[in-house]
């Protein structure tokens, strides 16, 4: 039924370059150490399964009929209204996934004629607080996807409906654990998992070289990312690494906590094998190594962005296109809007740009003394009360587009160039083989989901992550506080914030 | 306003004063009347009567965030205790008056010279009145956008500037650094705000008697002279609601800081109602904001009442 077009994204590559010197990923893949496997077992990612060789030999070995399964689960001529909301594209993301969502709209309503779609897509930042304050006013939307560490929040509250992979015809065996664990609460589940990502390391390999360092080498630890970032700054001038610590904003927890974990910190204890999310680590030894870290390379080298303060991840794409910035955290995708940016590039902008992609490189993110790790991310579908919902719950309606936009074909759509498809039976079909030949770097991103953990699973996670955890960092970097007075401050909100559970 | 003839004032001298009707007596005295805006007063008991009432009733339970609004704990006045002696509510409250303060300073003094530049007649006073207004008609959320890349730490305008032609050696780091952050947000607040102020005082002046300002100046006052002993004199029922819209305006802020540094950096920035903002919406705290809102609603009813005096003062001396 979603019959590529010929000209639409899953039939032009977005680059079929030799992939260069291809990163350490696939090696580093292949070599992962007992740290991962430890680690895998929180997200039921297996890094000795799932290497770079076996997603590529299990692409393209299935080809699922999309419209039979949904189906089986809403009959096409179902009648009926929805409303769901979702963060997709914005105006900082690539041509080609404003492309997908464009399709995977025009699918649906082939899919499904008779249901009447309003969809409204929201910014990531505000869609939790326009979320929150709807449900109250009993104006929620019937589907909303959510940031993977929303969803508890909504469960906690009573506001969400039961609601699992079983019923839109998948199987629980479909998804990773780690993102089942993320909309179960209290035993029962209250959402379906629509994508699961690991971001990797991004650096720029002319800047390197200008620097004296090695090109296709990224840092090891973080120790060496600080070293890194000073030597850059030193050499050229330019800004090492792109730090992220704007409070209230999702990028900031995605960079800093892989830094946090690595060095044996945490919020509470998430990193740990068994985690009860009763024990606070913000303020234990390895936390304030990440803090010092983040310290020597804001205050004491100057060699990060000053604006990391405000800046979230959109703010350091530009600089990274200009060749002025050395390393990043990033998805995949951000190789896609690279390309987006150079072509619409000119004069000699044009050049700089053409040449920053020429030289972009994605690289394991560094380990730390403790581990390596990274933000087990990603989003997840969910269904609101009836009661809560503005004109009632269209369960039917929602059913259909849960089933549709889960399923193997569409979660590996939808996930295109930034993430991984929810439903790993998407792994095996042929968009994941397209996704393999034609993504550059796609691997390095895959082959960093063993080191995956996922945010706590307890309702306060939101503020935790966004707010406390950003805070900390701030009142280190602009040095309102030293890092053990941030990190005992953080660890006091923590405890409190736990204790009016 | 001071204008009112001089006769029936001195009737009322003469006069014994009737005894003031009580409030109830009046309104039945014009019961037909208030039949005219019961619609609005209905309206405005829905949409300002009931929110107040739910704010001051939210404010005695605590919401956590594991819970549901219908959930909710009573706390009795436990919100209120936390607000009160919460160290970051001591440090938006000091920045609130920081903010408030200063841009309502400067944005009437400068709003109120630009004013007095305009009262006089002179070539192109027409454009340059319409381009100084362009600042208040700017959507403040462009505007906060479009400060916040002047302002950039990094790659902003003005710190190329500084460093293009020598003055500093690194971009002035405006937003990221909790000493200038504060500074750099009121400057864009004082140049959004100060048209306003101008059209008030601009609209002020022009009710000075002309006759007036020349008496003075046959009576041999000077430009400073006339403008203490009669232009002020005339102006000063504006001045003072100006002033007072201005520090309402100014104490209820959320755009510009939430915008441009979303009140930090490490709560450099925070200010009352971002800061009730982020414990609503951030913390999911309701009931804290709730009693935080009160606290900020009774220090504006404070302000009201002094802007209603304003509004109203000389209409008690009018004859009923």
């Amino acid at each position: 039924m979603t019959k590529s077009k010929d000209k639409g994204p899953f039939a032009s590559p977005v680059d079929r370059r030799p992939f260069m010197a291809m990163t350490a990923g696939a090696a580093a893949a292949a070599g992962l150490s007992g740290k991962a496997y430890a680690q895998g077992s929180r997200t039921g990612v297996d890094p000795t399964k799932w290497t770079p060789e076996y997603i590529k030999s299990i692409a393209g070995t299935e080809n699922p009929d999309t419209a039979a399964e949904c189906y089986k689960v809403v009959p096409k001529d179902y009648k009926g209204r929805l409303t769901y909301w979702y963060f997709g594209p914005t105006q900082a993301s690539p041509q080609i996934e404003h492309d997908i969502d464009k399709q995977f709209w025009e699918a649906f309503k082939a899919l499904y004629p008779n249901i009447q779609v309003t969809a409204l897509n929201l910014n990531y930042n505000e869609m939790i607080d326009k979320l929150r304050t709807s449900a109250i006013g009993k104006a929620a939307p019937m589907v909303v996807r959510l940031p993977i560490l929303a969803g508890v929040e909504f469960a906690a509250k009573n506001q969400l409906m039961e609601f699992g992979p079983e019923m839109v015809g998948h199987s629980p065996q479909d998804f990773w654990p780690g993102a089942l664990k993320s909309v179960t609460w209290k035993g029962k589940t209250y959402g379906v998992p629509t994508n699961n990502e690991t971001m990797a390391l991004v650096w720029n390999a002319g800047l390197f070289k200008d620097a004296g360092l090695d090109p296709e080498s990224p840092p090891k630890t973080w120790d060496d990312l600080v070293a890194y970032s000073k030597q850059i700054k030193e050499k050229t001038g330019k800004s090492g690494y792109g730090m992220v610590a704007r409070v209230n904003a999702g990028n900031t927890p995605f960079r800093f906590m892989p830094q946090l974990w690595a060095y044996g910190g945490g919020a509470l204890d998430e990193a740990e094998a068994n985690p009860t999310y009763k024990s606070i680590f913000v303020n234990n030894e390895g936390s304030r190594r990440a803090l010092q870290a983040s310290y020597d390379m804001y205050v004491r080298d100057k060699s990060v962005p000053v604006s990391a303060l405000t800046n979230t991840q959109n703010e350091n794409q530009d600089p990274f296109i200009s060749g002025n910035l050395g390393m990043m955290i990033a998805h995949p995708s951000e190789y896609a809007v690279m390309l987006d940016r150079a072509k619409k590039a000119t004069g000699d902008d044009k050049k700089t740009a053409e040449a920053v992609v020429a030289n972009m490189r994605y690289g394991l993110v560094p380990a730390g003394p403790a581990r390596r790790a990274i933000v087990f991310g990603g989003s997840n579908a969910h269904v609101f009360r009836p009661d809560l919902v503005d004109g009632g719950l269209d369960v039917n309606a929602a059913k259909a587009i849960i089933a549709f936009a889960t399923g193997p074909e569409w979660s590996t759509k939808m996930a295109w160039v930034s993430s991984n498809p929810g439903n790993v039976r998407g792994f095996r079909t042929k968009w994941m083989k397209e996704r393999i030949e034609t993504i550059k770097f796609l691997d390095v991103t895959t082959s960093m989901l063993p080191n995956g953990i996922p945010f706590p699973v307890v309702p306060q996670a939101t503020e935790i992550m966004n707010i406390i955890v950003p805070n900390m960092l701030q009142n280190v970097l602009t040095q309102k506080m030293t890092v053990a007075q941030a990190s005992d401050d953080a660890a006091k909100k923590i405890k409190e914030l736990l204790s009016e559970l | 306003m001071t204008l009112a003839t001089t006769e029936p004032a001195a009737r009322e001298r003469a006069m014994p004063m009737p005894r003031r009707r009580g409030l109830l007596q009046r309104i039945w005295h014009h019961r037909h009347d208030y039949l005219y805006v019961l619609p609005a007063i209905g309206v405005m008991l829905l949409v300002i009567a009931y929110p107040v009432y739910y704010t001051v009733y939210l404010s005695f339970f605590s919401t956590p965030p594991n819970l549901a609004l219908e959930d909710k704990i009573f706390v009795g006045l436990k919100n209120y205790g936390t607000v009160l002696t919460a160290e970051s509510v001591h440090e938006a409250t000091w920045n609130t008056w920081v903010w408030t303060i200063w841009s309502t300073f400067f944005a009437f003094v400068i709003g109120f010279g630009a004013a007095l530049a305009l009262n006089r007649a002179f070539l192109g006073r027409g454009l340059l009145r319409g381009t100084l207004l362009v600042p208040y008609v700017i959507s403040a959320v462009a505007a906060s956008y479009i400060w916040r890349w002047i302002y950039h730490s990094d790659f902003g305008v003005i710190g190329a500037l500084s460093v293009q032609f020598g003055l500093t050696e690194r971009p002035i780091n405006f937003l990221d650094d909790r000493n200038n952050v504060m500074a750099s947000l009121i400057v864009v607040n004082v140049w959004k705000e100060f048209p306003f102020a101008m059209i008030m005082m601009l609209a002020g002046l022009q009710t000075v008697p002309e006759q007036l300002l020349r008496a003075a100046q046959v009576d041999g006052a000077n430009a400073l002279q006339r403008f203490w002993h009669v232009t002020l004199p005339h102006v000063k029922g504006v001045t003072l609601v100006t002033v007072l819209l201005l520090l309402v305006t100014n104490l209820n802020s959320f755009t510009i800081p939430w915008i441009m540094t979303g009140g930090g950096p490490a709560g450099a920035s925070e200010i009352w109602i971002t800061h009730i903002y982020q414990i609503a919406f951030g913390r999911i705290r309701f009931g804290l904001a709730s009693a935080y809102s009160v606290i900020l609603f009774i220090v504006m009813m404070g302000l009201g009442y002094f802007y209603v005096r304003a509004l109203t003062s000389g209409d008690e001396r009018t004859p009923a």
